[in-house]
């Protein structure tokens, strides 16, 4: 009970900061895939991939895209931690920063490819990337908040 | 060493599974437009709480500022808004006046339209809901008896249409967007143009005029009325720039819209439109059957 609060809290804020960050335009970071990684890489079970499809749907709802695009992509962000996790977790936060900025970049090329294929006039080069590099700077803050709050709250 | 392959192929299955789950969602939802009702529950329940939280340190100081104010600033804004009442008055007259005589004269030629006046003044939550796109998202929804569709003016002119609605809010595209085209015509002459947005507050662009039409710096470009998606001859802006290039089939021309779009803080919501929408709706439902 515990831990499905923590985390549905979490994830409501990074909802809430990327309405926020809106005004940034194409430079908003992806607030809410930040979060949904954290989790995935500290509590890598199968439970966490219906999870990481769910908070998809719901970024599909807060980024007004078509429903299940982004459930698409978060899933296979999810399986990829769920894969690598071992690694991931040994590595010093630079080296996680690299990985998150090539996962991100994975996203939003599997992004563009499902909007080229429908045909939405929904994407402009440039402006989908910018996304991964600010999403990668902004990786150590929700890593070290989180993780004080997940060793606060002792969500294991 | 079984129970871990075990475990990993659960994750591989559990993986397909999703992916088929979000691929059909994709397809039903963009094909067929059936999940909108889904996407309405996880507004109102999970989003529209959110966004309204965002919005309440941009109203604390919207409140504080205007309470800080001083007194004398609000007497003479009070006589001004008397002023002003008292103008539109006298031109709401002379509007009536027009009316009645424009009515008289459709009688005549037995062309009597039923002008339905509802009016819907609402309140802008936040202006920023898209990376990408210029949309707004408005206070009122389905309660209130909007429709997708529905015409979204300012107090001067043409601001945009309703595209997605759930129970508390709605969400509405702005004619500055870029994928966004309103069917148009040069007021002076009549002639049919179409404005697109440039993704900017103050700017719109008039596409596809042929290089010998008739339009000069300063001609008003209205709704034309065309397609039945907006109601005609609401004012869209005011022609900024006309560049003619030789060897090219069509002319550039910039258009101001009359406000600044994307800023305003309460919109006008009319319901002309609402009749045709619903008989197109009927005719599209008879053809899907």
């Amino acid at each position: 009970m515990n831990n499905f609060l923590v985390i549905t809290i979490t994830i409501l804020v990074s909802i809430l900061l990327t309405m926020v960050t809106f005004a940034l335009g194409p430079f908003a970071p992806d607030w809410i895939l930040l979060v949904m990684i954290y989790w995935a890489l500290a509590l890598p079970t199968n439970a966490n991939l219906y999870t990481s499809w769910f908070v998809g749907i719901l970024a599909d709802v807060a980024y007004g895209s078509i429903l299940g695009i982004n459930a698409l992509t978060y899933t296979v962000i999810g399986y990829l931690i769920i894969k690598a996790y071992r690694f991931l977790r040994y590595m010093t936060i630079y080296q996680q920063t690299i990985i998150i900025f090539l996962l991100l970049f994975l996203k939003e090329t599997f992004n563009m490819w499902i909007n080229l294929i429908l045909d939405t006039n929904d994407f402009s080069y440039g402006d989908y990337y910018w996304k991964t590099l600010t999403s990668a700077i902004a990786w150590p803050i929700i890593f070290y908040s989180l993780r004080s709050i997940r060793r606060k709250y002792n969500v294991i | 060493m079984d129970a871990y392959f075990k475990k990993t192929f659960r994750n591989f299955y559990t993986f397909l599974f999703l992916i088929f789950l979000s691929v059909s969602v994709i397809a039903l939802d963009f094909y067929h437009q059936k999940l909108n009702n889904i996407r309405s529950f996880i507004t109102d329940l999970v989003i529209y709480p959110i966004s309204y939280i965002s919005t309440v340190p941009k109203n604390l100081l919207e409140i504080s500022l205007v309470e800080t104010q001083i007194k004398d600033d609000m007497k003479s804004e009070i006589q001004k808004l008397k002023e002003e009442n008292i103008k539109l008055k006298i031109q709401l007259q002379e509007y009536q006046a027009i009316k009645d005589e424009n009515l008289r004269l459709r009688k005549i030629q037995k062309q009597v339209k039923k002008v339905d006046e509802k009016q819907l003044i609402v309140k802008v939550l936040n202006n920023n809901i898209h990376p990408t796109k210029q949309m707004v998202s408005i206070d009122r929804g389905k309660k209130d008896g909007l429709f997708i569709g529905q015409n979204v003016l300012g107090l001067k002119g043409l601001i945009g249409q309703i595209v997605e609605i759930s129970a508390l809010s709605s969400k509405v595209i702005l004619v500055s967007d870029l994928n966004h085209n309103v069917p148009a015509q040069i007021t002076r002459t009549g002639e049919k143009v179409i404005v697109k947005g440039k993704n900017k507050n103050n700017e719109l662009e008039l596409i596809f005029v042929p290089t010998n039409t008739d339009i000069k710096i300063g001609d008003s470009i209205s709704t034309s009325g065309m397609a039945g998606r907006f109601k005609a001859n609401i004012p869209i802006g005011i022609v900024k720039d006309v560049v003619n290039e030789k060897e090219k089939k069509f002319m550039r021309v910039s258009v101001k819209p009359l406000e600044s779009i994307g800023n305003a803080s309460e919109l006008i919501l009319i319901w002309n439109t609402q009749d045709k929408v619903n008989k197109e709706n009927d005719i599209t439902k008879k053809t899907d059957e």
